[in-house]
């Protein structure tokens, strides 16, 4: 029985081909029972079950035509988690996208990357070349995506496979029901793919040994920012915030004001938090998600106004400009941001920006901007003093804002 | 590396069936619940359109049932049990069972607010608020247009369509519309008042002065108009144009009413009015009647016993309302109209050189007799009992008056009038201090105690107010009258009597010309529909509906700054002793640099645009967006390249609806998102003229798009020209046409019916047409037989081929 600790798979060892095979010659649906009973969960983020979207897609396929993508694309640039899992496992991946392509009987797969991710493309080709012999009539090439944020987010991704622009689709139906040419297709991040091969060599309860009773196994998270040993980093589920950070060194200088958990559309919790648990639902509880489990360390002087400010700063410029909610939305949102920051905040901003956050929440599409509304909700919520200083003393809290505007937005009456 | 190289529909996924309509029979059915109400659906269909054959109003503005479903617009997000958040009713297909919340406050909201988020980089204009705010609605950025190009005649003409006396009231007019016009957010309004009043008088030297449409044939019917002021006088004139003979009462000798007798020579000449007032007896039967006044020389049953049809009350308003102070009879205080009346009339007046007099009020007949005075040689104080803010008289004549050398006195209520010697010696007064608002919005003024102070003078003109004179109420039954002393008329300004409008000062209690003449626009149309026997509570409704004013919703680009052009006015050293008119008028040059600084504020799209409609529905009013950094809106150029779509992105709301017509319905695939993030945007691949893409002109994006982004050029086709030496009889003309409108004959390809539905060649034509031989000379087309040319009914042989 392999200890815990070679249950990180950065550094296990196994004959992942082997597993595949094995995996192929079990019936489908014991192998999904089989991926059920561990309880793999969705590394991109969601959570989502990767039995229910193999089975959903299985169901659907009906013996037709299905596809597989593996994304690797890591779509947060502050998150190489992908890469980082290529460039040591890219056989693990593989053989994970084999594995799930025998699940759901596809004979097609992909493996998405960044365009940018010259080495882990290098790497995951050299592992694709040595294991072809072994795939059979599976049939597995790279894709590259278009760059950006959206491009990861999966709707998006089958449009970037469609040679459309990367734009994100409404669902239901879901990817597994009618994805890729509107045949099911299992989407799964490339992480949760790899884990694939361990689960079929030791089994589920195995497998389940590491991690929390709801998220089971490992996770590898990027810690960022004003850490001293930035860098990625894996981790069993259950790892409290805290006990990440001094895995990673510790803040630098000792102190730190806050972490930006779950990447670009993540929340932003404050120092005192560091027992919160790294788990879908813990982290969902403390009010931002795990996203692209980038843990971003906020160093004593930073004011998180203008750090929320930057954040739809960004959004705006990646949102893929679909839907109303988001792509008028985080501009507004971070107009109204600036205007604080740049001393000419009121206090009915206040809640004017949660209900903008509501309504972005509620009304947006798709991920992007459901989650981005958890920046608004928890940056007032747990550093309300930044926003005061800014709105009632007309300073910066930490003194380090310069005035970005000169004209804030005001309400026009019509004549 | 290879991409799926293929452009399936793999956004369709909900079969689509007409939301008209019954459902076809034969088509498997399930039951949903919408909003608690029972619904039958088209098994698969998206639940939008089930709810919309439902009757429910779902707003919507990417949807198209031609198209997949988008989803982009978020503004059809409906509640369905078993879902957390909201879902869009045009993507998701009804299911047995779905219980739908479809309308709630919550969604209402968050509709709204997307609608405030698209509308906050909607660089366009919609409505122009000067039309708005023009109780006529003149279509002033039509006139303007045609004042820039030297058309004034027409100019009045087009104003004349809802206003008769473009002169007049480009004098006296207080300009509502100025003070809403957006050039004012530029730098200065337009000098809109006087641009019309320039096109009024260049048409006043006409002989017969022009029409808004040709007078309609005679009816038979009579109107009698009672009151030759502005409202009945416009009554008169819309009534009379659409063909029912009119005749006007009036108690006084002259035209005119208020206009004639209450406002002064120096701000209306009479000669000039009178002209202008003209215009009316030139139509065929209209006449006028002076010396007749209600209830002294006729009655209302008088004039339905001599055959008159219907009748307009336009009786004005023609007593001061009193002071109620002690005092108020002394010998001194004068009758506000009753002065302006006599010093129209060339009547003696009780004002002359070295009198005192105050003037008590703040409005524009305050106004008139305080120049009127200081014009006849008095030394004036005008006492008002708010601010000069709140005073109703237009800051301009507030202004004037003060440089003509009248005192103004503010915050100050008069108590009581002082004896002097049997007359009055002056007043005294009490300071005010503004309260709380009152029902009109203005800030009820409070006395201030202990604070009184005395105006020595020996002429008071109360001037705070006039009300209709109704003794003749008591002889006529039918009519009634509100408590403010003002006939009682409903939304189509009939009063209880059937056959009896009212409008004007009579009606409204004291307002402004242009209210009055808009209310007698309004009487001409309802008296016309009266007299062919309509329902009169649906002109009523229909009358609200026209009159609603529609939210404006815009955002103002940038323009150079270029002031207004000014009017010539009376110097003010001129004015002491002279009625003479103040305002001189613009010359041609002067009226057409004025009307080329509008900005045509307006929206070809209005009334079609489902933005517009869909933001009145959800009383979008303010727009919590604007007027922040430049990098907060988009500012696109126009692409008018094209010769059949228009195309203005500053309108587009990435609907992506033409793009999804475009590519799926036409397959000429012209449209997609650009740019990024925030700055994605529909339109041509690079944003190159539409003309260099694969497009085929046939309208389709323009048909299709929710706004005034992509619009179809305004054209009238003649018939096409088929150059018969050139054609090579290819057929791709008839391939192309997406809409099949290049029909293929039984010989030969060729157009029968160009888009339009003019016809290019009559098909009987094409029957008796020549046949060409090949052999034969085909005359060309400049020859003098050009008309007979037509083109050959059987397709020429090919090219000889040598080796056969």
């Amino acid at each position: 029985m392999p200890t815990s600790s070679a249950y990180r798979i950065l550094d296990t060892d196994i004959n992942a081909a082997h597993e595949r095979d094995r995996a192929r010659s079990m019936a489908a649906a014991d192998l999904i029972a089989l991926i059920d009973a561990s309880g793999l969960r969705g590394r991109g983020g969601a959570g989502f079950p990767l039995a229910r979207k193999l089975a959903a897609a299985r169901t659907a396929a009906a013996g037709g035509s299905a596809y597989v993508v593996a994304n690797a694309y890591d779509a947060d640039p502050g998150s190489p988690l992908s890469r980082a899992l290529l460039l040591k496992k890219p056989e693990f991946v593989i053989e994970g996208l084999a594995i799930a392509a025998a699940a759901v009987g596809a004979t097609s797969a992909y493996l998405y990357l960044r365009p940018d991710a010259e080495s882990a493309k290098r790497a995951v080709e050299k592992a694709l070349d040595a294991a072809r012999p072994g795939l059979g009539d599976l049939e597995v090439e790279i894709a590259l995506g278009p760059g950006g944020f959206m491009g990861g987010e999966e709707s998006a991704l089958l449009a970037v496979l469609e040679s459309r622009r990367a734009m994100a689709r409404q669902r239901p139906p879901y990817p597994a029901q009618q994805g890729l040419l509107l045949r099911p297709t299992v989407v799964s991040s490339a992480e949760t793919l790899a884990a694939l091969p361990l689960i079929v060599r030791d089994g589920a309860d195995a497998f389940r040994r590491v991690g929390t009773e709801t998220s089971p196994g490992t996770k590898l998270v990027s810690v960022t920012g004003a850490a001293a040993s930035p860098g990625v980093y894996e981790v069993a589920f259950g790892t409290t915030l805290g006990e990440i950070l001094e895995r990673a060194g510790g803040a630098v200088g000792g102190t730190f004001k806050g972490l930006h958990v779950g990447g670009p559309t993540g929340g932003i919790l404050n120092a005192t938090r560091t027992g919160v648990a790294l788990d879908y639902e813990a982290l969902k509880a403390a009010g931002t998600h795990l996203g692209s489990a980038q843990i971003r360390v906020l160093g004593p002087n930073v004011c998180v106004v203008h750090e929320a400010a930057e954040l739809f700063d960004y959004l705006a410029k990646e949102t893929c400009g679909l839907c109303v909610p988001c792509r008028v939305g985080t501009k507004r949102v971070e107009g109204i941001l600036e205007g604080i920051y740049s001393d000419l905040g009121r206090a009915e901003d206040l809640p004017w920006l949660g209900e903008l956050a509501d309504h972005l929440e509620r009304f947006s599409l798709c991920g992007f901007g459901i989650t981005s509304a958890s920046i608004l909700k928890t940056t007032m919520g747990e550093f309300a003093e930044d926003y005061r200083a800014h709105i009632v003393d007309r300073a910066c809290a930490t003194g380090t804002c310069a005035p970005v505007r000169a004209r804030r937005y005001e309400t026009m009456a019509q004549p | 590396m290879s991409l799926i190289k293929d452009y399936g529909p793999s956004e369709s996924q909900i079969p689509t069936v007409s939301h008209h309509g019954e459902i076809p029979s034969g088509q498997p059915v399930c039951q949903i619940t919408i909003d608690g109400k029972q619904v039958t659906a088209v098994v698969g269909e998206s639940i939008l359109r089930a709810a919309q054959r439902a009757g429910f109003n779902v707003p919507t503005l990417c949807d198209d049932e031609k198209l997949a479903p988008a989803a982009a617009c978020r503004m059809c997000l409906v509640d369905i049990d078993g879902f957390e958040r909201p879902q869009p009713s045009c993507h998701l297909a009804v299911e047995p069972g779905m219980q739908v919340t479809a309308t709630s406050d919550g969604l209402f909201g968050m509709r709204k607010q997307n609608l405030e988020y698209i509308l906050s980089d909607h660089n366009a204009y919609c409505m122009p608020p000067c039309q708005v705010g023009c109780p006529t609605h003149i279509d002033i950025p039509g006139y303007l247009e045609l004042m820039t190009k030297g058309q004034h005649v027409e100019a009045a003409r087009l104003v004349k369509e809802v206003l008769p006396f473009p002169y007049a009231l480009g004098l006296v007019c207080p300009a509502p519309c100025q003070e809403v016009c957006r050039r004012g957010l530029v730098e200065e309004e337009i000098a809109i008042r006087q641009c019309h009043g320039y096109g009024g008088e260049l048409s006043l030297e006409m002989e017969v002065a022009p029409t808004p449409f040709p007078q309609e044939v005679a009816t038979g019917k009579r109107v009698a108009v009672i009151g030759a002021g502005p409202a009945g006088l416009t009554a008169a004139y819309y009534t009379a144009l659409k063909g029912h003979a009119v005749t006007v009462f009036d108690m006084m000798e002259k035209q005119g009413g208020m206009l004639r007798y209450g406002i002064p020579e120096y701000r209306l000449p009479k000669v000039k009015l009178d002209k202008e007032l003209n215009s009316v007896w030139q139509l065929r039967d209209a006449e006028f009647k002076g010396g007749m006044k209600l209830g002294r020389d006729f009655t209302i049953d008088d004039l339905f016993a001599q055959g008159y049809d219907a009748i307009f009350l336009g009786i004005g308003a023609w007593t001061s309302n009193e002071l109620r102070i002690p005092g108020e009879d002394l010998p001194g205080v004068i009758e506000a109209i009753n002065y302006l009346r006599q010093n129209a009339s060339g009547d003696p007046v009780p004002v002359g050189q070295g009198n005192k007099v105050v003037v008590l009020g703040g409005g524009f007949t305050t106004f008139d007799c305080a120049r009127t005075s200081r014009r006849l040689g008095a030394d004036v104080t005008v006492v008002y009992r708010r601010g000069r803010k709140e005073m109703g008289a237009h800051y301009t004549e507030v202004d004037d008056a003060e440089h003509e050398g009248i005192k103004l006195e503010f915050f100050a209520a008069p108590v009581r009038i002082i004896e002097k010697n049997g007359r009055a010696g002056g007043v005294e007064f009490q300071r005010m201090a503004l309260g709380e608002p009152d029902a009109s919005g203005r800030r009820r003024p409070v006395p201030v105690e202990g604070s009184e102070f005395t105006i020595e003078c020996d002429t008071i003109i109360p001037a705070i107010g006039q009300s209709p004179v109704l003794d003749w109420m008591e002889t006529t039954p039918g009519i009634k009258k509100t408590r403010r002393e003002t006939i009682v008329a409903n939304g189509a300004l009939m009063s209880d009597r059937p056959g009896v409008f009212a409008g004007g000062d009579a009606q409204m209690g004291p307002v402004t010309v242009i209210q009055c003449v808009a209310q007698g626009k309004l009487a001409a149309k309802a008296i016309d529909r009266y007299l062919a026997g309509d329902d009169m509570a649906r002109i009523a409704e229909e009358i609200r509906e026209e009159e609603r004013v529609p939210e404006l919703i815009d955002i103002v680009p940038y323009k150079p700054e270029e002031p207004q052009v000014r009017m010539p006015f009376l110097p003010f050293a001129d004015r002491v002793k002279s009625f003479e008119l103040i305002e001189k008028g613009y010359d041609k040059a002067g009226a057409e640099k004025e009307a080329a600084r509008c900005l045509q504020c307006v929206c070809p799209d209005v009334g079609r645009c489902d933005l517009q409609r869909l933001s009145l529905e959800h009383g979008l009013t303010d727009n919590r967006f604007h007027r922040a950094e430049p990098v907060d809106y988009h500012d696109y150029e126009y692409d008018f390249s094209h010769d059949f779509i228009l195309r203005d992105l500053n309108k587009c709301i990435n609907c992506t609806q033409c793009v999804r017509i475009c590519r799926d319905v036409i397959g000429a695939n012209c449209y997609g998102l650009m740019g990024g993030g925030y700055d994605s945007i529909v339109t041509t691949p690079w944003n190159v003229s539409l003309s260099y893409t694969d497009c085929v002109s046939c309208g389709a994006c323009a048909e299709t798009c929710p706004t005034g982004a992509l619009m179809l050029r305004e054209r009238d086709l003649q018939t096409y020209e088929l150059d018969v030496v050139r054609c090579i009889y290819c057929g791709d003309c008839v391939e192309v046409c997406p809409h099949g409108a290049l029909g293929e004959t039984p010989n030969f390809e060729l157009s029968t019916y160009q888009r339009f539905g003019v016809t290019v060649l009559a098909k009987e034509e094409l029957a008796s047409a020549r046949t060409w031989k090949p052999s034969e000379h085909i005359p060309l087309a400049d020859e003098s037989t050009r008309e007979l040319i037509r083109p050959p009914e059987i397709r020429p042989p090919g090219p000889p081929r040598w080796n056969a």
